[in-house]
């Protein structure tokens, strides 16, 4: 079961409109893989590729080193962007028909319902229709329709989005145990703190195409390096005055100041060394550290 | 559950159970579906009323009072009355259809009279609805009948035999004739009827048959069609379409659909055509159902096969939609397809060379074919040619069907044409 999804080269495109170039990326198990993107990007598609919902024009995915097959997406988890279940269906009726289209026998897919049911504090609703449930408690009727299964795969495109705090919260905590239980876990959501917060491994896609993949710890601390913080005491009293410190400084620009502060944008050949000697004859140099950025301004930087 | 190696091997979806779990739900759908309650119950109503209320009707003998004035009215009342008696009496061993009309063609009535002095008001007595009708007449040449707004025909028919019997009688005794003669003359011998081909006493007409059947298929291909496409389009606008085609090929899904509905409409006919046979027996028409049993064998037959043979393109009508408000306009074609076809048959159905044309064209010979057996203009090998004749369209509409499907289904953003359903398939 602990075995790496992984996409290899795929393209798609829609007509003259091209979705996915030669997209490739990990989904390991037992982490969880967040997937950015902005609208358009190319993760909705993406994902139905890994479903087999659509066919990719070329590249194929794996899991554990073997093209995919039926048998093996049947047991997928995948929760569409646009929420999809019966509305005029019994909320238990319809975990047991979907446990069943994914293959569980009838007292199983029974057994998984009445469970899932009742960790989602649903269990006295089993009998009424899904249209009658309030947004959230669709929305988690739509994470046990991922769940019912016992799927050795999840996909989730924004699981997070209409969701309160607190049912945020609590998606999380599902998502991190079913990865906690060496389920591999891709999901896709705008809200890149949470992303931050929840995730092993980032994937960022921008048009079409990964331009960062891999650790979320690692992508920060690669990005790292290229700004610091510094704050200097002027002897004179007062502010640092950057532009004295930083002329004669090869490859340093201001990126902004508050007070005593300065953030400091280094180019890639740029030597800190240098800026810190600067700074050291300017005034008393008390604080000295690279910045590691957010995974937001990451974002911002590769899909500018 | 524990996860791992038994888990993959219980888990694995085969086409059959795939196909039965999504049929089951169609099935469980559509059985909790008023609309579909309603409109088998209606049926079943109309069907039972067919069948039963003729019996009950004709075997209700009309009862009549009638008002009676002057010496030749009585007589010839009292043997209106008798007549009316006899013909009941006759009625047993016929066929209601038959036994409306008894022994010498003369209808059943229990007629009884009042006898009204010269004098009374007899418009008033007719008015007060004391008595239905009043007949007057000294002599048999003045006799009149008086009614309301009707007289009921029976005894109309009753009066009239009873008036020309007595007539010829009293003629015929005037003439000087014996007895024997007098009776030859009213009541001569019966004509006897010999058909050379006939049809058993109790029957329907077989044109009635078919008419009944055609309606059937008819009514059954457009609401089950229509619910199918129903079905297709819900998932679609519901997008439950994408879990359903992670897990299963849109081949399996569709089969379950198709698979599903079909059984209901075969279900629901054959509850009908039950109804109808049960309702037929319990009334004492075992004749018909004889007919009806009978002929249902290849109703039924290319019932089956004519409704598998649209059942897919009704799915493709539904998939070409992406709201159920598309339905109307994307389900055109296929209302069509069985509407031209139903009235196609209706007027075909004299025997003759356009129906034997149109019982081989698969759009018409689920209806025309099992007609002509009905009807006896069949050789026996011809069912089995159009039967493979539908087999065979059933079989290439139904590849078309799933690839146009396929095309279509995952395609939820706004109305599509059937060209772009067969290129998103390619």
């Amino acid at each position: 079961m602990e075995d790496v999804l992984r996409v290899l080269g795929v393209s798609r495109t829609f007509g003259p409109q091209v979705a996915l170039a030669d997209v490739s990326f990990d989904v390991r198990p037992g982490r969880m893989t967040g997937f950015i993107g902005a609208n358009g990007a190319g993760k909705t598609t993406a994902m139905r590729i890994i479903l087999g919902v659509l066919a990719p024009d070329t590249g194929r995915v794996e899991l554990g080193g073997r093209p995919l097959t039926l048998p093996m997406r049947a047991r997928f988890g995948y929760m569409p962007e646009e929420r999809g279940l019966y509305p005029k269906m019994k909320i238990a009726e319809q975990l047991v028909y979907l446990g069943r289209v994914h293959g569980l026998t009838a007292a199983t897919a029974r057994r998984r319902t009445a469970e899932l049911l009742d960790r989602f504090h649903l269990a006295e609703r089993s009998d009424d229709l899904l249209q009658t449930l309030s947004l959230g408690n669709q929305q988690r009727v739509q994470v046990a329709a991922a769940l019912v299964h016992d799927p050795t795969l999840l996909v989730l495109d924004e699981p997070f989005s209409g969701l309160d705090p607190l049912a945020m919260d609590a998606m999380g905590d599902h998502l991190r145990e079913r990865a906690g239980a060496g389920v591999p876990v891709l999901f896709s959501s705008h809200q890149l703190e949470l992303v931050e917060r929840l995730c092993d491994d980032v994937v960022i896609i921008h048009d079409g195409q990964v331009v960062a993949a891999g650790e979320a710890s690692g992508l920060r601390a690669e990005s790292a390096g290229h700004r610091i913080r510094v704050r200097v005491e002027p002897e004179t009293g007062g502010s640092p005055d950057p532009a004295a410190i930083l002329t004669g400084v090869r490859g340093a620009t201001l990126h902004s100041q508050q007070g005593e502060v300065m953030v400091i944008d280094l180019a890639d050949d740029a030597d800190d060394q240098a800026v810190l000697a600067a700074a050291q004859r300017h005034g008393t140099v008390r604080e000295f550290a690279p910045v590691v950025p957010t995974l937001a301004e990451i974002f911002r930087e590769v899909v500018r | 559950m524990s996860a791992g190696a038994a888990g993959t091997a219980e888990q694995r979806l085969s086409a059959g159970t795939a196909v039965r779990v999504v049929a089951g739900r169609e099935i469980t759908v559509k059985l909790r579906d008023k609309a579909f309650i309603g409109s088998t119950i209606f049926l079943l109503l109309i069907v039972t009323a067919a069948t039963v209320l003729p019996v009950l009707l004709s075997q209700q003998t009309p009862r009549v009072r009638v008002a009676v004035q002057g010496p030749a009215a009585e007589q010839v009342i009292e043997l209106a009355a008798e007549l009316g008696r006899d013909a009941q009496v006759a009625e047993d061993s016929t066929p209601p259809q038959v036994a409306l009309l008894g022994v010498g063609g003369l209808p059943g009535a229990d007629i009884s009279s009042v006898d009204v002095e010269p004098g009374v008001q007899i418009e008033r007595l007719l008015r007060d609805e004391d008595v239905s009708a009043a007949l007057v007449g000294d002599s048999l040449t003045d006799l009149r009948m008086i009614g309301l707004q009707s007289v009921s025909s029976e005894l109309e028919v009753l009066v009239r035999a009873a008036a020309s019997e007595l007539a010829v009688a009293q003629t015929a005794a005037d003439a000087g004739l014996s007895a024997q003669e007098v009776a030859a003359l009213t009541q001569p011998a019966p004509l006897t009827v010999d058909l050379l081909d006939a049809r058993p006493e109790g029957s329907m007409p077989p044109e009635l048959l078919v008419l009944i059947f055609a309606f059937l298929f008819y009514i059954s291909v457009l609401t089950f069609g229509m619910a199918i496409a129903q079905s297709v389009v819900e998932e679609k606008q519901s997008r439950v379409v994408e879990l359903l085609v992670a897990g299963m090929p849109v081949r399996w899904l569709l089969a379950g659909k198709v698979v599903g509905n079909t059984l209901m409409a075969v279900g629901q006919v054959v509850v009908i055509v039950g109804a109808g046979v049960l309702g037929a027996t319990i009334a004492g028409q075992g004749q018909l159902v004889r007919q009806v049993v009978g002929a249902s064998g290849w109703f039924v037959l290319f019932f089956v096969l004519g409704f598998i043979m649209l059942a897919c393109l009704w799915a493709v009508a539904g998939s070409l939609a992406s709201r159920v408000e598309d339905l109307n306009s994307t389900t055109v074609v296929m209302q069509v397809l069985v509407i031209v076809p139903f009235f196609a048959a209706i007027f075909a159905m004299e025997p003759g060379p356009v129906q034997e044309a149109l019982s081989y064209i698969p759009f018409t010979a689920p209806l025309l074919m099992p007609a002509r057996i009905v009807l006896g203009t069949v050789e026996a090998w011809e069912p089995y040619v159009a039967a493979g004749v539908v087999l065979l369209t059933a079989v290439a509409f139904v590849a078309l069907g799933a690839k146009l499907y396929a095309g279509s289904v995952l395609h939820t953003s706004g109305r599509l044409k059937a060209a772009q359903a067969w290129r998103g398939a390619g």
